[in-house]
C-alpha cells in the first residue's frame, strides 16, 4: 500500500523534508522510519482514547440493548430497555424536570449574562472586579456550592433564604421539600452559577464589534434601543448561539445539585415525589443505586441523542452564519 | 468570529460609544446590577461565617451576620469527646473520618496528587498527539482527529458505565491509577493544541530538522516551549476540572473512603451527618475545597478569561 501512496502523497501534500541523518537510506525507508516515530508519539493518546473513550461509547450502545446487572454476562433483549424507559413514570418525570430546568436556566442565564456583559464590559478597575465576582461560582467546586445552597435553603427560620423572604413578610418556606419549588430552586442556582461564564464570552463578543458602527448609527439618529436591536444583537448572533448551545449541553447534564441538595438516603435521590429528578441523576440511580447497567446505558444514550441533536443544530447555525458573512 | 478579534486593544473608556458613556438614567439603571454583583458574594459570605460559628450559634434564630464568638471548633474541637455527651460540641472536621489514616488531610492529599498528575500526563500525551496530527504525515491521522472532534460533541456520561466495568475488571477501583489513567485522554486539549500548532509556520520545524534534531528532540525543545501559552491555558482548565470532578470519583471510591477526593468527602459528610448541628463542619469542608480554586483563579485571572474567549469564539 505504501508504494502506491508515495508519489501522489508526496506531490499533493509535501511532507516535512527527510532528516539529513538518513541520507543513505532510500526514500521509502526514511518514510517508514518517520512514520514509526509518529506512531510512537501518537500511541499513548490513541491507546487511552481508544480504550476509555471510543470503546466505552460502542460498548454502552451494546449494553443498552441488553439486560445486564454486573454479575452474569449481558443478555440481548433488543429495544426493551428503551420501550420500558418511555413507559416508566420516573423516567418521564426526569425528562420533564430536565427540560423545564434547561429551558428556565438557559434562557435566564443567557439574558442575565448579556445584561451584565453590557453593563460591565470596560477595562476599568471597577468593571474588572465586578466581572470577577460574577465569575467566582464558575471556578468553585460544585459540591461545595451545593452544600452552601443546601444550608442557605434550610427549612428552619434561621436559614438565610428564609431570613431573606422574611424581610418581605413571607412566612418560613420549606424550600427543598416543597415539590413545586424544586425545579425553580435548581434554576435559580443554575443561573447564579452560570452568569459568569456567559458574561466572559459576551464581553469578548461585544468588544469585538467596531465602534464605528455605533458612531454612524448615532449620526443617523438611532436611539440606544435601535442600536442594540439593529447592531449589537445581529452582530452578536454567533456568540449568542455559542453561549446558548454550551449552556444547553451543560444544563442537560445537571447532576451534582440534585445529588447533594435532594439527597434522601443512600441510593435514593431526586427529592420528594421525584420533584428534582433529572436525567443524569436517574442514570446514577439506575446504574449505581440498583445496578441495572443495561437500562442505565439506555438512559445515557437518550442523553447522547439529545446532546448530539443540539450539537448538529449548532453546526448548522455556525455554517449559516459563515455563509452570511 | 476569529480569535484575533478577541485580542483587541483595551478600550479607552471615554472614546467608546453610548454603551460605555452612559447617561444619568443608564447609570441609575446599573445600580441594581451592582447590588446583584455584591449578592454574588452572599453564599460565600454565609459559608465563611458559618465555618467560624459555634454549634449553638449556628442554629440561633435570628441568625447572626457576624460570628459573635468566632471559634475554630468546626475544624478541631478540643472539648469534644466521643464518649461523653457534651451539648454544644461536635467532632470537628479533622476529628472525623477516623477510619482513614490521616483523616481529612488524606483527602486533600488525594485531590492534589490526582489533579496534578492528570494535568501533567494529559498535557504531555496531548502535545505529542497534536504534534503528529498537525505537523506529521502519519497515514490515518485525519481519521483520528475527526474521532477526537466528534467525541467532543458527546456527553461523557455515556462512557461512565463501560469505564466503571473496565476499571473494576482491572482491579483498579479505589486506586490512584483508577482515577488517573482513564482521565488522561482529553480530546479538547488535543483539539486546542492542534489549532494552535497549525497557526505556527512549518519552517520552525524544518529548521530544527535541518540542524539534525530528531522528532522527539523537536517535540521536547521546540514544540513544548512554543506551545507554552496554549499549554498554560489548558492546564488551568484541566486542573480545575479534575479538582472539582465528582461523578467519576464518586463511583470508583468503594470500601473505606480512604481514596476519596475532597468533593467525594464533602458528599460523604452530607449524607452521613444530616442535621443542622453539623452545618458548621460541612461549611469548613466546603471552604477547604473551594478556597484553593478561588485563589488559583484570582492569580491566573487573565489566562482564564483569555482561554475561555479563545476556545469559545473560535469557529
Amino acid at each position: 500500500m505504501t508504494t502506491e501512496v508515495i508519489p501522489t502523497d508526496g506531490a499533493v501534500d509535501p511532507g516535512p523534508a527527510p532528516p539529513p541523518a538518513v541520507k543513505g537510506m532510500t526514500l521509502r525507508a526514511a518514510r517508514w522510519r518517520r512514520n514509526g516515530t509518529s506512531l510512537l508519539m501518537m500511541a499513548p493518546f490513541a491507546v487511552l482514547f481508544g480504550v476509555f473513550v471510543i470503546y466505552p461509547l460502542v460498548k454502552s450502545l451494546y449494553l443498552s440493548f441488553t439486560n445486564y446487572r454486573g454479575i452474569k454476562p449481558p443478555v440481548w433483549i433488543g429495544l426493551e430497555n428503551y420501550t420500558s424507559l418511555f413507559g416508566d413514570e420516573r423516567f418521564r418525570k426526569a425528562m420533564l424536570n430536565t427540560f423545564l430546568y434547561v429551558a428556565g436556566s438557559v434562557t435566564l442565564t443567557t439574558i442575565m449574562a448579556l445584561i451584565v456583559a453590557m453593563a460591565f464590559r470596560g477595562q476599568s478597575w471597577l468593571h474588572r472586579t465586578v466581572r470577577v465576582l460574577f465569575f467566582l461560582p464558575s471556578v468553585t467546586s460544585a459540591i461545595a456550592l451545593n452544600l452552601i445552597w443546601k444550608w442557605i435553603f434550610s427549612p428552619e427560620d434561621y436559614g438565610m433564604a428564609n431570613q431573606f423572604v422574611g424581610l418581605f413578610g413571607v412566612d418560613r418556606v420549606e424550600w427543598l421539600s416543597t415539590p413545586s419549588l424544586a425545579v425553580p430552586v435548581l434554576v435559580f442556582m443554575g443561573v447564579w452559577g452560570g452568569i459568569g461564564y456567559g458574561m466572559v464570552i459576551f464581553v469578548a463578543g461585544l468588544n469585538a464589534i467596531p465602534e464605528e458602527y455605533y458612531e454612524s448609527a448615532r449620526m443617523d439618529g438611532a436611539t440606544p434601543w435601535q442600536q442594540f436591536t439593529k447592531i449589537t444583537l445581529p452582530l452578536l448572533r454567533p456568540v449568542t448561539a455559542y453561549v446558548v448551545i454550551t449552556g444547553l449541553i451543560g444544563a442537560f447534564q445537571i447532576f451534582e445539585a440534585v445529588f447533594i441538595i435532594f439527597f434522601r438516603s443512600a441510593g435514593v435521590i431526586g427529592g420528594l415525589h421525584d420533584s428534582a429528578l433529572m436525567i443524569v441523576p436517574y442514570l446514577y440511580d439506575q446504574g449505581f443505586g440498583h445496578f441495572y447497567l443495561g437500562r442505565a446505558s439506555a438512559i445515557a444514550w437518550v442523553l447522547l441523542v439529545i446532546i448530539f441533536v443540539i450539537s448538529m443544530i449548532h453546526l448548522r447555525i455556525t455554517r449559516a452564519n459563515r455563509d452570511l458573512t | 468570529m476569529s480569535a484575533a478579534a478577541v485580542e483587541m486593544p483595551p478600550s479607552n473608556g471615554t472614546k467608546r460609544g453610548s454603551l460605555t458613556r452612559p447617561s444619568l438614567g443608564q447609570r441609575l439603571a446599573t445600580i441594581p446590577l451592582y447590588v446583584l454583583a455584591l449578592s454574588m458574594l452572599a453564599p460565600f459570605y454565609w459559608m465563611v461565617i458559618s465555618s467560624f460559628k459555634s454549634v449553638p450559634e449556628i442554629t440561633r434564630s435570628p441568625p447572626t451576620w457576624i460570628p459573635q464568638d468566632p471559634t475554630l471548633n468546626n475544624f478541631y474541637d478540643r472539648v469534644w469527646n466521643p464518649d461523653v455527651q457534651n451539648p454544644g460540641h461536635t467532632a470537628g472536621l479533622f476529628q472525623r473520618f477516623t477510619q482513614v489514616s490521616g483523616g481529612y488531610w488524606k483527602f486533600m492529599f488525594n485531590s492534589v496528587l490526582i489533579s496534578t498528575s492528570i494535568t501533567l500526563g494529559a498535557l504531555l500525551i496531548a502535545s505529542l498527539a497534536a504534534l503528529v496530527i498537525a505537523k506529521h504525515q502519519l497515514p490515518g491521522r485525519r481519521i483520528i482527529y475527526l474521532l477526537i472532534i466528534g467525541s467532543m460533541m458527546l456527553p461523557w456520561q455515556v462512557t461512565l458505565i463501560p469505564n466503571y466495568i473496565t476499571v473494576s475488571d482491572l482491579g483498579w477501583l479505589s486506586t490512584y491509577q483508577g482515577y488517573i489513567i482513564p482521565a488522561l485522554a482529553k480530546a479538547f486539549v488535543v483539539f486546542f493544541l492542534v489549532q494552535y500548532l497549525q497557526s505556527l509556520p512549518d519552517e520552525l520545524f524544518q529548521a530544527a530538522r535541518v540542524d539534525g534534531a530528531g522528532e522527539w528532540r523537536i517535540w521536547w525543545s521546540v514544540v513544548l516551549p512554543l506551545l507554552r501559552p496554549a499549554l498554560a491555558a489548558m492546564a488551568i482548565f484541566v486542573v480545575l476540572g479534575e479538582w472539582n470532578n465528582f461523578l467519576w470519583p464518586l463511583i470508583i471510591v468503594t470500601g473505606d473512603d480512604s481514596m476519596a477526593t475532597l468533593p467525594v468527602a464533602l458528599a460523604r459528610l452530607n449524607s452521613n451527618y444530616p442535621g443542622a448541628q453539623n452545618s458548621g463542619v460541612i461549611m469548613v469542608a466546603a471552604l477547604i475545597a473551594s478556597l484553593p480554586t478561588v485563589i488559583f483563579f484570582l492569580v491566573f485571572q487573565k489566562q482564564f478569561t483569555r482561554g475561555i474567549t479563545i476556545t469559545g469564539l473560535k469557529g
